[in-house]
């Protein structure tokens, strides 16, 4: 029973580092906590599903371009220029919800079906010391590693990566040698937001997804980024393995129903204990 | 003496269903079901607007206020009037303790702790099914069984009235005036010598109790309550009621509710996009009018009044 839980927590902390590291990634650069991060990858992840008969590929492409232009279109149009009017948390904490209601009305108003689950091949079952996964889980697990590490190496090795460094860094020297801090936030936004919907997808693919999960894979993206620290890559990575576990545990010990609650209390302890998160953060909220 | 009039005016607007006793049906349904949350909307006002603290989990006092009073009724046998003050000094400690938990963080750490507990309250009453009912919930006839339910639409009028009385009046006094420095500036009102802490507490126990209160009227008005009536979103609602209407004006949360509150009923036509709908209009009024809609439907009444030479 615990190597079967530690297993089904990793894969769940692998899927769940997905939308976190797309909040991770937007907080990180643009400073702005965007709570429609879940409810847009879950509307990517209903688009990939509608498209899903035609093309696999194609329709994976286009759930996460969607996302990603969504996310783009969003900073560009909406949230810099709050930004930039002096906005605090709290007003981007309610506008950001504002835009998950449009798009998880979206979803309500033109899915064909409230429930969906998304048949991607499955990939065989592999064997871990006498206890059998599926090859699908692990690959769902090692994607969310390697897109962690891409993402730190494109970080820390390319043009880009540098300029959004640069950007989190110091904003008013950023757009001093010349980066164009507006167009960065923008491209921060659309990779957080495909993120999401990647992890949409890889969720919807294990278990199902409803018109109402990108609230609860949003909150849950959002909450495990907090206990990591939020903005911080690794500590969000490292909370959503452990959140992964606990909910893992928690669901086989006292059963499904006291999973979040467990969960939600364990989050609100580390915010009383340790309000920066367990590895700290690189921005305050 | 212009707050002095604007005072009046809102607590005698409030007022003005007492004039025409709706015999049932569905228009009294929703005006208690407008004041009803108007009730929450105010103690919003207070604490967040008024107060400047940045709290989130009105869904929570409100639950417990009304899970509390069912409860405490019908498990243990109390009064129901016993019931209905101490669930709303439970919702009070749990407001005060989640300040206090939280004050060594700052701004928005102590939102998402509130607003945490605001998801998560509605996972605790589905696990306690056996006690709450979890989401099939659980009946309660309360005062309505005492007094009848028109009396009881009055009693939530008037309830209604004199709590947004209350609010104003406490804004009056050296309580409510040191509130509105901390809301302006926190540092500035401790480092002048001021207790912060104190009067802090004191927002959080008005706030939370009127909460709790009104949950406890809530569930005896509508009779029924399940997990599905305090998901996070209530708490997103309570706290647009003020947003939207307008804080800085007396009167803004009576719009903020007729609107929050019926901009559902309005849209039931086009129900297939009404959270489009919704969440379009909540983005474009807080873009478009932060101030809110009372004042810029002051301005523009100014504007159509006629000018005298």
């Amino acid at each position: 029973m615990i190597l079967n839980g530690i297993i089904t927590g990793l894969i769940m902390g692998g899927i769940l580092s997905l939308p976190v590291l797309g909040v991770a990634v937007i907080y990180g650069i643009t400073g702005i906590p965007n709570f429609a991060i879940g409810v847009i990858g879950v509307f990517g992840g209903f688009l990939t599903w509608y498209f899903l008969s035609f093309n696999m590929g194609l329709a994976i492409l286009i759930g996460v371009t969607v996302c990603f232009l969504v996310g783009y279109i969003l900073q560009r149009i909406l949230l810099t220029p709050i930004s930039e009017r002096g906005g605090d948390s709290t007003l981007f904490f309610i506008i950001t919800v504002s835009v998950g209601f449009v798009f998880e009305g979206f979803i309500r108003a033109f899915s064909p079906r409230p429930n969906i689950s998304l048949a991607l091949p499955r990939i065989g079952t592999i064997n871990i010391a006498g206890f059998t996964v599926e090859g699908f889980k692990i690959f769902a697990l090692i994607f969310a590693i390697g897109t962690l590490v891409i993402i730190r190496l494109a970080e820390e090795h390319t043009e880009v990566g540098k300029s959004w460094q640069a950007t989190s860094q110091n904003l008013k020297l950023a757009k001093f040698v010349g980066i164009k801090t507006s167009q960065v936030f923008s491209f921060a936004s659309g990779i957080g937001c495909a993120l999401a919907c990647v992890g949409a997808i890889f969720w919807g693919s294990l278990y199902n997804l409803t018109t109402s999960s990108g609230w609860d894979l949003g909150f849950l993206g959002f909450i495990v980024a907090v206990v990591g620290g939020i903005g911080n890559i690794w500590g969000g990575i490292i909370s959503a393995l452990i959140m992964g576990m606990v909910m893992s545990f928690s669901g086989y010990l006292l059963g499904g129903m006291w999973q979040s609650v467990i969960l939600y209390f364990i989050v609100i302890l580390v915010l009383i204990i340790a309000p920066k998160g367990i590895l700290g953060s690189e921005r305050s909220l | 003496m212009k707050d002095r009039y604007e005072q009046i005016g809102t607590v005698l607007i409030l007022l003005l269903p007492l004039l025409f006793v709706l015999r049932g049906g569905y228009v009294q349904e929703v005006t208690g079901y407008v004041y009803l949350f108007l009730i929450q909307g105010y103690a919003a006002w207070f604490l967040f607007f008024k107060s400047g603290q940045p709290f989130f989990g009105y869904s929570v006092t409100m639950a417990i206020g009304a899970y509390g009073t069912i409860v405490l009724t019908i498990i243990y046998k109390w009064p129901l009037l016993a019931s209905i003050f101490i669930s709303a000094a439970m919702a009070t400690m749990v407001g005060v303790l989640i300040f206090l938990a939280t004050s060594r963080a700052r701004g928005f750490y102590v939102s998402m702790a509130s607003f945490l507990l605001a998801i998560l309250f509605p996972n605790l009453i589905d696990a306690l099914q056996p006690i709450t009912g979890g989401r099939s919930g659980l009946y309660f006839s309360g005062i309505t069984a005492i007094i009848g339910y028109e009396a009881l639409y009055l009693l939530v009028i008037f309830l209604t009235a004199a709590i947004t009385a209350l609010f104003f009046w406490i804004m009056g006094t050296k309580a409510g005036k040191i509130l509105t420095l901390i809301s302006e500036n926190d540092q500035l009102t401790q480092a002048v010598g001021i207790n912060t802490l104190k009067y802090k507490i004191f927002a959080y126990t008005v706030a939370g109790f009127i909460s709790g209160f009104g949950g406890a009227l809530y569930v005896n008005y509508t009779g029924f309550i399940s997990s599905v009536d305090i998901e996070v979103f209530t708490t997103l609602y309570i706290f647009f009621i003020p947003l939207i209407g307008g804080s800085r004006v007396f009167y803004g949360p009576i719009l903020g509710a007729l609107f929050v509150i019926l901009m559902p009923e309005l849209l039931v036509p086009v129900e297939r996009y009404f959270r489009i709908f919704f969440g379009l209009i909540f983005i474009l009024v807080i873009v478009l009018l932060p101030e809110g809609l009372a004042p810029n439907i002051q301005k523009l009444l100014g504007k159509m009044k006629p000018k005298h030479a």
